[in-house]
């Protein structure tokens, strides 16, 4: 559907470079990346807006390199979305449908039908300087859609949100791509947003694709340094079988460590698990024992205002950060035995 | 100034006497030479003045030529300042030099280069066959346009550099080309600050003397704008016209400036 040949940028002192990108009809499609690294720069060369020195893009099989944005029917929805401050909602909204000179009636329903997909109906006669975050990009994303265009391009659509709205938002988005069916590329700074809105993702970093892949294969064979340390270098651990143990839960021997999780019907292969979630603790915790084991640990080093610590247990080794001061106070040291509870609710399943 | 009382801070004081005392001073400047000019005259023979054939024929030549010359202005400044606004070019730091000359420049020597071009073989070509414009109307908005043409550019550049390119950048993958944008995104975004370039370029117009008075002369009834009427009043001693003048002068700006306020008050977008 969409295709980048070699598309290679350069902008002062950066450079985007090579970049090689499939992605199919109706697609997901996630880049995300540190600030800086390019992301930008890759929506705009598709949406025609910069000029690169190499490379082609192609849409629906045809070659749009040379063609100027106007004519690639593109739905473009920039950071802070940039809706007009001079026209209301609707107009907003009507404002590409115009241009295409369609038939007035014809355009006040695919307004109104758009409106009621985003639910944004109630907002149509308002200004747009009056919206919330939310609603400004829902009529964003309204305006991209209402030309029906052949790809959506969202640059940092939660960028401007609290946290809560975007986690509702992030939902709604899904629910349109669901509804519509329309190919997406979603650009995000944010790793969880990336995973949980990706059907496919790329890494990118200082303008060069590290990986691309469904956010499993991120996750659990990160591709190089960088993309390990973008994740945040997770414990990846191994499983050898599982039990069900009814109630809804399940226990996975990863090493001969069995790990407590809720029931999956396939069979666990692979667990994730941050060294942010795996506490350390020099005395016995509290509460049963679920996920909570004895180890030793092996290594210390410092890393910023973190501590890191490998720890030995059973026959695997796991990673977990501690906070500075709290790794003082509890006075560990190599060869110390110590206590770990996993996080549950993070562990991922592949 | 603000009604609750604040404790000002050891040291504070002599600095807000000296600055507070520096505004004073200039505000009680302008309102005693205001109020020496009422005194000098009395309404019922101002409103004789001002209604006298002169200064009724002053005004009029003085709203039209100002008028055409600003309309002329903005149609040469909005493009010019677009393109030095948005656009990357080669000598763009020169150019936008040599835009800001006209500005410090006196327009007494801009009247002057003026007069010398039209003396010129191209320039008494130009007298000849297109338009007589030494000791004529047309000079008059040639002065003015010459001299506020600048100043528009200036205004309006600074206008366009505040609208965010992500509006127009919208707009083109929304199906309009780039002079359909400028025209139905750009334009829309910028008409305050137009609005505003507009009048004050007006008011810059109206009150222009120097390069008037060198390229179209101080003819009465011919060539004579209200700045020049006020020379002229003042150099046969008629000083009462000569503040009736004064006085329309300053209602003019002060409209100009109360309207500018409205526009720039309105809420700003975004």
């Amino acid at each position: 559907m969409i295709s980048m040949k070699d598309l290679s940028v350069k902008i002062g002192s950066f450079s985007l470079s090579e970049i090689n990108l499939h992605i199919s009809e109706g697609e997901y499609f996630v880049i995300v990346g540190p600030t800086g690294a390019g992301k930008t720069i890759i929506l705009e060369s598709i949406a025609g807006l910069q000029r690169f020195k190499k490379g082609e893009i192609w849409i629906g099989g045809k070659d749009v390199t040379s063609l100027p944005p106007e004519r690639r029917q593109i739905g473009y929805v920039p950071q802070d979305y940039a809706l007009f401050p001079f026209l209301n909602v609707r107009d907003n909204i009507t404002f590409g449908l115009r241009r295409l000179g369609d038939k007035k009636d014809h355009n006040k329903e695919r307004v109104e039908s758009l409106a009621q997909i985003l639910g944004i109906h109630h907002l149509l006669e308002r200004s747009v300087r009056k919206l919330s975050g939310g609603e400004k990009q829902r009529v964003a994303i309204a305006r991209a859609l209402a030309i029906s265009p052949k790809v959506l391009l969202l640059d940092e659509p939660m960028g401007s949100l609290d946290v809560r709205t975007a986690k509702y938002l992030r939902l709604e988005l899904k629910r349109y791509h669901d509804e519509l069916g329309i190919t997406t590329i979603h650009v995000t700074h944010n790793l969880i947003e990336a995973e949980e809105m990706a059907e496919r993702m790329a890494v990118l970093n200082m303008g060069r694709i590290e990986q691309i892949g469904t956010p499993d294969e991120v996750f659990f064979y990160p591709q190089g340094p960088f993309v390990a340390d973008f994740i945040g270098t997770p414990n990846i651990l191994d499983c050898d079988y599982c039990n069900d143990l009814g109630h809804g839960l399940m226990e996975a021997v990863c090493g001969g460590v069995p790990i407590i999780l809720p029931h999956y019907e396939a069979p666990v292969r692979k667990l994730a698990l941050l060294p942010r979630d795996v506490y350390v603790t020099t005395r016995t915790p509290p509460g049963p024992g679920i996920n909570r084991f004895k180890g030793t640990v092996t290594e210390i080093v410092p890393f910023s205002s973190l501590m890191k610590l490998t720890i030995k247990v059973g026959e695997i080794s796991l990673l977990a950060e501690l906070p500075q001061d709290i790794f003082e106070e509890m006075d560990i040291k190599v060869g110390h035995e110590v206590h770990l509870i996993l996080k549950l609710r993070s562990l991922r399943v592949h | 100034m603000n009604k609750t009382k604040t404790h000002l801070i050891q040291g504070e004081k002599p600095f807000k006497v000296v600055t507070f005392g520096a505004l004073a001073l200039i505000v009680s400047f302008f309102i005693i030479i205001l109020i020496a000019l009422a005194a000098y005259t009395d309404t019922r023979s101002l409103l004789t003045v001002i209604a006298s054939k002169e200064i009724l024929f002053a005004v009029r030549l003085t709203l039209f030529t100002a008028t055409v010359a600003t309309f002329l202005a903005m149609i040469v400044a909005i493009p010019a300042a677009y393109a030095i606004s948005h656009g990357n070019f080669f000598g763009k730091d020169i150019i936008d030099t040599i835009l800001d000359v006209p500005i410090v420049l006196s327009p007494v020597a801009i009247g002057a280069a003026l007069l010398v071009f039209f003396n010129t073989s191209v320039g008494s070509a130009v007298e000849t066959g297109l338009m007589r414009f030494v000791f004529e109307v047309p000079g008059i908005i040639l002065a003015q346009f010459t001299v506020v043409i600048a100043l528009a550019i200036r205004l309006l550049k600074s206008t366009f550099d505040g609208i965010d390119q992500r509006y127009e950048q919208v707009g083109r993958t929304l199906g309009y080309s780039k002079s359909q944008v400028f025209l139905r995104v750009t334009l829309p975004l910028a008409k305050n600050g137009i609005i505003a370039a507009g009048v004050l370029t007006w008011a810059r117009a109206v009150g222009e003397f120097g390069a008037t008075v060198t390229l179209a002369g101080a003819t009465k009834m011919k060539t004579e704008t209200l700045p020049v009427a006020i020379f002229l009043n003042l150099a046969t001693a008629d000083v009462e016209k000569a503040v009736a003048v004064i006085f329309i002068l300053v209602a003019v700006a002060s409209t100009a400036l109360i309207v500018l306020r409205k526009v720039t008050d309105r809420r700003r977008f975004e």
